[in-house]
C-alpha cells in the first residue's frame, strides 16, 4: 500500500518492558530477595495456620506459663492461662496480615483517587482536597483510629478501615506530587492532542507512570498498618474473639516480668513481618528507580 | 481560489500573568488550503506554538484565554465549540506532532499500543483490528520490521523512529490538518531530512494540509508552499515561500534568512567562511510591548514613525507590516 521506503535500521532487539527490567534489578538485590523469601515463609506459616491447622488458640492445654522447650506438646510454651503460644501464632497471623494488606489497599484507593484528582485538575479543587488531606494529617493518628474503632464494634474490618482512614493522606500527597509532575510532560499533551478525555488521561496515561513510587509506599504502608494494629490490640481496642499477634502481646503484657515468652514470640513475629515487608519495599524502590541507588 | 480548510481571523489570545494581561496573539489572520504546507516561522516567543495550540483548542485556560477572533475549520467556528466537539476534532480532523519525540510518547506503553489507542478513540475498531492497523501505520511511516517494532517501548527507539511513531499516531485517523510544531528541531540533520521526506510523502498519500511551525528558514525553503512570519504575537510578513525567500520585504524576515549558514567559500576570500549573521537583541517580553512596531528596537531601518505607530499588514498576495518596506515600494 505504501511507496515510502523503510528507514535504515539494524536488527530489532527483543523488546524489554519496564516491568521486566525492574525485575532484573530486583532479583540481583540480595536484601530484597531475602525479604521476599522471608515474607513467603511467613505467609506460608500463616496460610497453614488459617486454613489447615485445626487447633483452637483459646483452648487451655497445659499448665500456665510453661516456658518454651520444656514440654513437647507446647514447644513455644503457654501463656498465663495455659494456652498454646504456637497455636496463637499460627491462628493470629491471618488477621494480622489481613489487616495490614486491607489497610494498605484502602490507603491506596483513597489516596490515589483524591491525590490524582487534586494533582490533575489543580486550582480550587486541589486547594479543597489538600485542605481536607491536611485536616486528616494533623489529627493524632492513633487517637483518631481509636475513635473510629470505638464508634463501631471492633473487628478485623473496622480495624482495617480505621487504619486506612488514618494513613491515606501520605499516599494522597505522593500521588498529587506525581500527577503534578507528569501532567506537564509532553506525552500528556500528546494524548490530549489525539482527543483523549480527562478520565482517560488521568487513569490510563498518568497513573501507570505514577505507580512505581505508589507501589513502594503501599508496601511500606503494610508494615506501618501491622504495627498500628498491634498497637490498637495492645490497648485493648481489638476484637478479643479474633486471635492476632497484637492481641497476644496485649493480653500477656502485664505478666512480662514473670514470663518473657508470651509477649516475645508474637513480638518477634511482628518484627520479622515488618522487616520483610520493608526489605521488599526498599527493593521495589531500587528496582523502579535504578538511578537513585548510586548515591 | 480554493476555499481554505482552516481560516483564522483576527485571533487574539491573552494570558494572565503576574505582570497583568499580556497579549500572546494580537490579531492573527491565517488561511490553510487543503493539501498545502503553510510555514509559520519566527524566533522563540513569537506566538508560533500558541497559534498551534489555540487551533487544537489546547491552550491552558486559565491562564490563557481566546480574547477575540474566529478559527473556522470547514465552516465551523471552533472557538465556539464545546469540549466534547473539540475532543472529536482532535486527532480525527486536526492532529499534531511535537518537538520532542523523546518525551512525547508514553514510556510505559509499546509503540503499537499507543497507535492502537489513538485508533480506538475515534474509530469503531476492536483491539485486534486496531493492533493490525497500527502495524500497517508503522509500515506506512517507514519503520522496518513493523510487526516487531510495534512491540517496542519508546526507550528502545531512536529519536527519528519515535518521531515516525508520533507521525503514525497523528495520521492514524486520517486527519485533514497536521500541525507540526518544530518536528525536527530535536533530531540530527540527516534524520531531519528523512522526516521531511516522510511528511511530504504522507501529504501526497493522504492529501493532508500541514501547518509547519519552525524557526528554521532552511526547513521553510524545503517544505513550505506559503509562509507567515511571526513576531511578538503578530504576523509581520506573509506570502508564497518563493516570494518570501527570494524577496523578503520585512527587515525581520531578511534577518532570519541572513541567519542561515552558507556552506562553501565566499568569492574572493580564499579559505574563509563568511561570518554568520545575527539579529541583535531578543524578542521583547510581551508585557513590555509599548506602542509602535515591536521590532523597532532591533531594526536597522527603524525611524521615528516606527516607535509611535504600529504598521498594518498591507499588500495583495505578498503582504508585509513595515513602514520602511512601504516607503521602499513607493
Amino acid at each position: 500500500m505504501s511507496t515510502i521506503e523503510p528507514a535504515i535500521g539494524g536488527g530489532v532487539p527483543e523488546p524489554v518492558s519496564p516491568l521486566r527490567e525492574a525485575w532484573t534489578v530486583y532479583r540481583r538485590n540480595a536484601p530484597a530477595v531475602f525479604g521476599t523469601l522471608l515474607l513467603f515463609a511467613i505467609v506460608a506459616f500463616v496460610l497453614y495456620g488459617t486454613f489447615i491447622y485445626k487447633g483452637d488458640p483459646y483452648e487451655i492445654v497445659w499448665a500456665p506459663q510453661t516456658p518454651p522447650g520444656v514440654e513437647a506438646t507446647v514447644p513455644l510454651g503457654t501463656d498465663n492461662l495455659g494456652r498454646d503460644l504456637l497455636r496463637g501464632l499460627l491462628k493470629g497471623g491471618g488477621p494480622t496480615l489481613a489487616v495490614g494488606a486491607a489497610a494498605a489497599i484502602i490507603t491506596l484507593v483513597i489516596g490515589i483517587l483524591l491525590g490524582g484528582i487534586a494533582g490533575y485538575f489543580g486550582g480550587w479543587i486541589d486547594d479543597l482536597l489538600m485542605r481536607i488531606t491536611e485536616f486528616f494529617q494533623v489529627l493524632p493518628a492513633l487517637l483518631f483510629a481509636m475513635v473510629v474503632i470505638t464508634l463501631f464494634s471492633p473487628s478485623t474490618i473496622t480495624t482495617s478501615i480505621a487504619i486506612g482512614v488514618v494513613l491515606w493522606p501520605q499516599t494522597a500527597r505522593l500521588t498529587r506530587a506525581e500527577f503534578l509532575k507528569i501532567r506537564e510532560l509532553e506525552y500528556v499533551m500528546a494524548a490530549r492532542s489525539i482527543g483523549a478525555r480527562n478520565g482517560r488521561i488521568m487513569w490510563k496515561v498518568i497513573l501507570p507512570n505514577a505507580l512505581p513510587p505508589l507501589i513502594v509506599s503501599a508496601t511500606l504502608t503494610v508494615g506501618v498498618a501491622i504495627l498500628f494494629q498491634a498497637g490498637l490490640s495492645f490497648l485493648g481496642l481489638d476484637d478479643p474473639n479474633t486471635m492476632s499477634w497484637g492481641l497476644m502481646i496485649g493480653t500477656n503484657r502485664q505478666y512480662i516480668l514473670d514470663a518473657w515468652w508470651p509477649v516475645t514470640f508474637p513480638g518477634v513475629a511482628i518484627f520479622l513481618t515488618v522487616f520483610a515487608v520493608s526489605l521488599v519495599g526498599d527493593g521495589l524502590n531500587d528496582a523502579f528507580n535504578p538511578k537513585l541507588r548510586e548515591r | 481560489m480554493t476555499k481554505p480548510l482552516l481560516s483564522i481571523r483576527d485571533l487574539k489570545v491573552e494570558f494572565s500573568t503576574r505582570y497583568g494581561h499580556v497579549t500572546a496573539l494580537n490579531g492573527i489572520d491565517l488561511d490553510l488550503l487543503p493539501g498545502e504546507t503553510l510555514g509559520i516561522v519566527g524566533e522563540s516567543g513569537c506566538g508560533k506554538s500558541i497559534t498551534a495550540l489555540t487551533t487544537m483548542g489546547l491552550i491552558p485556560d486559565p491562564p490563557g484565554r481566546i480574547a477575540g477572533g474566529r478559527i473556522v475549520f470547514d465552516g465551523e467556528d471552533i472557538t465556539q465549540a464545546d469540549a466534547r466537539r473539540l475532543r472529536s476534532l482532535r486527532g480525527a480532523e486536526i492532529s499534531m506532532i511535537f518537538q520532542e519525540p523523546m518525551t512525547s510518547l508514553n514510556p510505559v506503553f509499546t509503540a503499537g499500543d499507543q497507535i492502537a489507542e489513538a485508533i480506538m478513540l475515534h474509530q469503531s475498531a476492536n483491539r485486534a483490528e486496531a493492533d493490525r492497523m497500527a502495524v500497517e501505520l508503522l509500515r506506512t511511516v517507514g519503520i522496518p520490521e513493523p510487526e516487531r517494532r510495534a512491540q517496542s517501548f519508546p526507550h528502545e527507539l531512536s529519536g527519528g523512529m519515535r518521531q515516525r511513531v508520533m507521525i503514525a499516531i497523528a495520521i492514524s485517523c486520517r486527519p485533514r490538518i497536521l500541525i507540526a510544531d518544530e518536528p525536527t528541531t530535536a533530531l540530527d540533520v540527516t534524520v531531519q531530512a528523512q522526516i521531511f521526506d516522510l511528511m511530504r510523502d504522507i501529504q501526497q498519500q493522504f492529501g493532508v494540509a500541514i501547518m509547519l511551525i519552525t524557526h528554521d528558514m532552511g526547513a521553510i525553503a524545503e517544505m513550505a508552499d506559503r509562509v507567515a512570519v511571526m513576531y511578538a504575537g503578530r504576523i509581520v510578513e506573509k506570502g508564497s515561500a518563493d516570494a518570501i525567500l527570494d524577496n523578503p520585504l520585512h527587515p525581520y524576515t531578511r534577518g532570519l534568512i541572513g541567519c542561515i549558514p552558507v556552506l562553501g567559500k565566499e568569492a574572493g576570500q580564499e579559505g574563509r567562511m563568511p561570518p554568520l549573521a545575527e539579529i541583535p537583541g531578543i524578542v521583547p517580553p510581551l508585557h513590555l510591548l509599548g506602542q509602535g512596531c515591536a521590532f523597532a528596537d532591533r531594526c536597522p531601518l527603524a525611524f521615528d514613525r516606527c516607535r509611535t505607530e504600529s504598521p498594518m499588514l498591507k499588500g495583495d498576495v505578498h503582504k508585509v507590516a513595515c513602514f520602511a518596506a512601504e516607503m521602499e515600494a513607493a
